[in-house]
C-alpha cells in the first residue's frame, strides 16, 4: 500500500495526531491530497511556475489551522476551501496577463479555429489548435472578475457539482446556480466584446 | 420564444442540446445564433482547459514541507509570538505616551486651557465662559465658532 493510500478512519487518526502537533502525520495527509491541491491551484491561477509555491502555502495554512478543523465537513473539502480562498486572495493581488498563442495567430486562422471549435465535438482540432483554443479561453477566464473565475473554474475545470461548490464556498445551491449563470453570461459578453474590438 | 428566453436557456442548459423551438428561433435570429455559437466555443475551450494536466509535485515535496513546518514550529512560531507581543507593547507604549503628552499639554485648570483646549474647538463650558478671556477681554467674552448661523 502506498503511503498516501489510507481509509477514512486512518485519516481521522492522522488528523488527530496532527492536531496534537505531529508533523510526520501531516506529511501523510500532504501526500494524499497534494494532487488535489495542485489541480485547484493550477486551474485557478494558471501559472505552472507558481503552483508549487502556492500549494506549499496552502498546506502551511492548513497545518496552522488544523486545530480548528472539527470534522463537520470532509478533510478534502476543508482543505480545498483553504486552497480556493488562498488562490482567490492571490488572484486579487496579481492580475497579470501573458503572451497568447491566439494573439499571435493571423485573423484568418483565428476565425478558422473559432469555426472548428463551435462545431461539436471539437475532435477536428489538431494539437496546435487545441492549444490556441485553450490559451484563448484561458485568457478570457483571466480577464473575468475573481468571483466569476472562481465559480467557473470549480464547475468547468474541476468538474464539481453545484452542491459541492455550494459546500466548498459555503453558499446556498440556488446562489451558486445564479452566480454560475451570471458568470457564463458575463463571459459570453466579454467574448463578444473581444471579437468586436478585434482581439 | 423571445431572444431573452433563448439566451437564458443557453446559460441554463450549458453544454446540452437546445429544444426544437429554440433552434427554430435561432434559425431566424442571427443574434441568438451567434450567442449560441459563442457558448459552444466557450464550452469547447473549457473542455480543452480541463484536459490540461496540472504539474506534478516535485520529488520530496511532502517531506520538504514537513521539514519546513517543523523548523517553523521550532523557531518561526516562537518568533511570531514575540513579534505579536512586541507589536502590542509598542502600540501600548505609543498610546500611553500620547495620553501623557495630552494630559501635560491640556491641564485641567488655568488660563492655557481656554486657548489650547475646549475653547479652540468652540466647546467652551459655562464655567469657563464666566472667566476672563485670556487675551484680556471682559468677563463673559467667549470665542464662539461661527457655523454659518444668523449673527446677533
Amino acid at each position: 500500500m502506498a503511503r498516501s493510500e489510507f481509509d477514512v478512519s486512518q485519516e481521522v487518526e492522522f488528523i488527530r495526531r496532527v492536531q496534537k502537533g505531529d508533523g510526520e502525520a501531516f506529511g501523510l495527509l500532504v501526500e494524499k491530497y497534494q494532487q488535489r491541491v495542485f489541480s485547484i491551484v493550477f486551474h485557478l491561477v494558471r501559472r505552472r511556475d507558481e503552483v508549487e509555491d502556492l500549494a506549499q502555502e496552502v498546506f502551511f495554512k492548513a497545518f496552522r489551522a488544523i486545530r480548528s478543523y472539527n470534522f463537520q465537513s470532509s478533510f478534502a473539502t476543508w482543505l480545498s476551501r483553504i486552497a480556493v480562498n488562498h488562490c482567490y486572495d492571490h488572484l486579487r493581488k496579481v492580475r497579470a496577463s501573458h503572451l497568447s498563442y491566439y494573439s499571435e495567430m493571423t485573423e484568418e486562422s483565428a476565425h478558422e479555429l473559432e469555426r472548428k471549435a463551435e462545431s461539436p465535438p471539437p475532435q477536428g482540432l489538431d494539437h496546435g489548435e487545441r492549444l490556441a483554443l485553450r490559451d484563448f479561453v484561458g485568457r478570457l477566464l483571466e480577464r473575468a472578475p475573481e468571483d466569476d473565475r472562481l465559480i467557473l473554474t470549480l464547475k468547468e475545470l474541476e468538474d464539481h457539482s453545484v452542491e459541492e461548490i455550494a459546500d466548498l464556498l459555503k453558499l446556498k445551491t440556488s446562489t451558486v446556480k445564479v452566480r454560475l449563470h451570471r458568470a457564463r453570461k458575463r463571459m459570453l459578453a466579454d467574448l463578444e466584446r473581444w471579437r468586436q474590438e478585434g482581439k | 420564444m423571445d431572444c431573452k428566453e433563448i439566451r437564458d436557456l443557453v446559460g441554463e442548459r450549458w453544454g446540452e442540446e437546445l429544444p426544437v423551438e429554440a433552434r427554430e428561433h435561432m434559425s431566424k435570429c442571427a443574434g441568438c445564433e451567434v450567442y449560441w455559437r459563442n457558448a459552444r466555443f466557450l464550452q469547447a475551450g473549457f473542455r480543452a482547459l480541463a484536459e490540461e494536466a496540472p504539474p506534478d509535485a516535485s520529488f520530496g515535496f511532502a517531506s520538504r514541507l514537513v521539514r519546513r513546518l517543523q523548523e517553523w514550529e521550532a523557531t518561526g512560531a516562537r518568533s511570531e509570538f514575540f513579534e505579536t507581543v512586541g507589536r502590542r507593547f509598542v502600540y501600548a507604549t505609543l498610546a500611553l505616551t500620547l495620553a501623557l503628552l495630552l494630559s501635560l499639554a491640556l491641564p485641567t485648570s488655568g488660563p492655557v486651557r481656554g486657548v489650547a483646549g475646549a475653547d479652540f474647538l468652540g466647546l467652551q463650558s459655562h464655567n469657563q465662559a464666566s472667566q476672563p478671556d485670556v487675551v484680556g477681554g471682559e468677563i463673559g467674552d467667549t470665542h464662539e465658532l461661527n457655523l454659518g448661523g444668523p449673527t446677533k
